[in-house]
């Protein structure tokens, strides 16, 4: 039970950073890398603004907004002066991890003790203790997926759904595609951020090298969501980013906890997630070969 | 005069060569005029209408629509002027849009606000619009526009384009990708909405026929030129056979279009 309430909890936490990486990956077809940058960022920004002194609240949205700024760079970088969308992701990613050790000032923050928004929010609820931090989390990433599907169903929204997958048309009716994706970069990295900001304060600490993965852990719940849901809408495509990351948090405690008589160590968990993503991505293919070879 | 354009120029640079699209193109369209264009392949016809509608911008020359230079504008802030309907029907309408979000994202050509953009008003009159087409597409609203068929899809990437009443309209081939009952469709679709929407049209298109016997003004391109213009009483009594012999006087050898042309007439 503590097992399922847990996974549930980081579920949500991580899973306003699987939105993020929808909105780059689905809407924008941005292979954008800079949030295994950006998920750190939030983290160290809010954790040094809590230790010296801001309310976690303005901190975790003073991390939201950094995150936004800073892939909106990476946004202008490919779309203005035509650097290659994974060389420009990869080139954030890398001058992020030396700004997040220049903000906390060394590798690790710890945050034991300091106020968190996640426990404040958790405590002002009328829920029962044991569950209060699941609803906190739970109401943050429900909250960012139906702001979220409102602003897709916005004129500005819509033109960015478009944008991804037919720029020149965008164009032709009069938005610049262009700064279509500024835009979306910047939502999908405040929202990754923000997840960083709450990761941290609910873990208890910030690392440097907390984002390693990031981006393949995202994909990862985007992808189980949507082998699950099949979403045809974009409220259902949220849905299943969260749902998957549920489920992909879920695994991982799992292995974590029984994976030790299997022989498997904590360390392994990246190759695991790497090789879930790659069947996903691997069993399209692998079926439609099939198929054509039954026909 | 609505367009207007004045020794264009425009080239591009390919290794070891440069092929000259266009050179020194001049042309001016009144009002609600409909022109042909016709022209062997690589003529430079896409080119022009790319140089119309601001996606490629010409080396000298320059672009005068509704009396504004926009020369030097880029096509998004040109776009409240132009409408435009490519070959391919996968490029007017975004796939993964359904119909109804694809005619809302045509229905303004401005600043995109956080205003909604779908209401019950606009659904309305889109379904009308909708209806008018004569392809049950109203019933369809809410499908995602990828599971269109092509002429479907065609037809409904000409209303969008035609739908925010743009001064002028480029159409490229538009019919070339769609089976002939389909095309004559969307042929006729599209005259209702021009005819309608008052707009000036250029129109590309590798059917003498279709170019002889629609509009009032047949241009031809070759080699990046304007070798032949026809308009008004000319152009009607205008055959087939005449256009293929005015080009072996100017002493086109495109046997590509030449070859259309005399299958047509013995067809
Ligand atoms: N991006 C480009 N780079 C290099 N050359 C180009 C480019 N676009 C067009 N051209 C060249 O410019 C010339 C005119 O091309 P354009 O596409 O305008 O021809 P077209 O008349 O539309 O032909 P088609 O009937 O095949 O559509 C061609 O020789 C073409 O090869
Ligand atoms: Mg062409």
């Amino acid at each position: 039970m503590a097992l399922l309430v847990h996974a549930l909890e980081q579920g949500f936490l991580y899973g306003l950073m699987a939105l993020g990486v929808y909105i780059s990956f689905r809407v924008l077809r941005f292979p954008d890398l800079s949030v295994d940058g950006t998920f750190p960022l939030g983290a160290s920004l809010a954790a040094s603004l809590i230790v010296s002194g801001w309310s976690p609240f303005a901190a975790s949205i003073a991390a939201a907004g950094a995150g936004a700024v800073a892939c909106a760079f990476t946004g202008t970088l490919s779309s203005r002066f035509r650097v290659q969308g994974l060389l420009a992701g990869v080139l954030t990613m890398i001058m992020l991890y030396s700004l997040n050790l220049r903000i906390m000032g060394r590798p690790n923050l710890p945050l034991l003790g300091r106020p968190s928004a996640v426990s404040a929010t958790a405590n002002w609820l009328p829920i029962p203790s044991g569950w209060a931090v699941l609803a906190a989390a739970g109401l943050a990433a429900v909250a960012a997926k139906l702001l979220l599907d409102l602003f897709f169903r916005t004129e500005l929204g819509l033109t960015l759904r478009a944008a991804g997958g037919n720029p020149r048309l965008v164009q032709a009716y009069g938005a610049d595609p262009k700064n279509m994706v500024v835009l979306g970069l910047a939502v999908s990295n405040g929202l990754v951020a923000l997840s960083g900001a709450l990761v941290a304060q609910y873990s208890g600490f910030a690392d440097v090298n907390m984002g390693v993965g990031t981006i393949v852990a995202g994909l990862a719940a985007v992808i189980v969501g949507e082998m699950i849901l099949r979403p045809r809408s974009v409220a259902w495509a949220t849905g299943a980013a969260l749902l998957g990351s549920c489920l992909y948090r879920g695994a991982i405690l799992v292995a974590l906890r029984y994976g030790g008589a299997l022989g498997f160590t904590p360390s392994d968990l990246k190759l695991l997630t790497a090789l879930v993503v790659l069947a996903a991505l691997v069993a399209p293919v692998v079926r439609g070969k099939l198929k054509r070879e039954e026909a | 005069m609505s367009l207007k354009l004045e020794g264009i120029c425009k080239s591009f640079s390919l290794p070891g060569q440069r092929v000259h699209a266009l050179s020194n193109v001049s042309l001016s369209a009144d009002p609600e005029e409909f022109i042909t264009v016709i022209g062997s392949n690589g003529a430079g016809k896409s080119t022009l209408l790319d140089i119309v509608a601001g996606v490629r911008h010409p080396d000298k020359g320059r672009v005068q629509i509704a009396g504004r230079d926009v020369t030097s504008r880029p096509a998004h802030r040109r776009a409240r002027w132009v409408g435009r309907v490519f070959q391919d029907p996968l490029q007017g309408t975004v796939p993964d849009l359904t119909v109804e979000e694809n005619l809302a994202l045509a229905c303004k050509k401005g600043r995109r606000g956080l205003r909604f953009a779908l209401g019950r008003r606009r659904r309305h009159l889109w379904a009308d619009a909708l209806s008018r087409l004569d392809m049950s597409l109203e019933r369809r609203a809410q499908e995602l526009s990828g599971h269109l068929s092509g002429g479907e899809r065609q037809a409904l990437t000409v209303l969008m384009a035609t739908m925010a009443r743009p001064e002028i309209l480029l159409l490229d081939e538009h019919t070339a990708a769609l089976d002939p009952a389909n095309a004559d469709r969307v042929l006729r679709i599209t005259q209702d909405l021009v005819g309608e929407g008052g707009m000036t049209t250029l129109m590309v298109t590798h059917r003498m026929d279709q170019a002889l016997c629609l509009g009032s003004r047949l241009i031809m391109l070759h080699a990046g030129e304007i070798l032949l213009e026809v308009a008004g009483e000319a152009k009607s009594s205008l055959q087939v056979t005449d256009l293929v012999r005015l080009f072996h006087r100017r002493g086109v050898s495109d046997d590509a279009l030449l070859l259309e042309a005399t299958e047509k007439t013995r067809g």
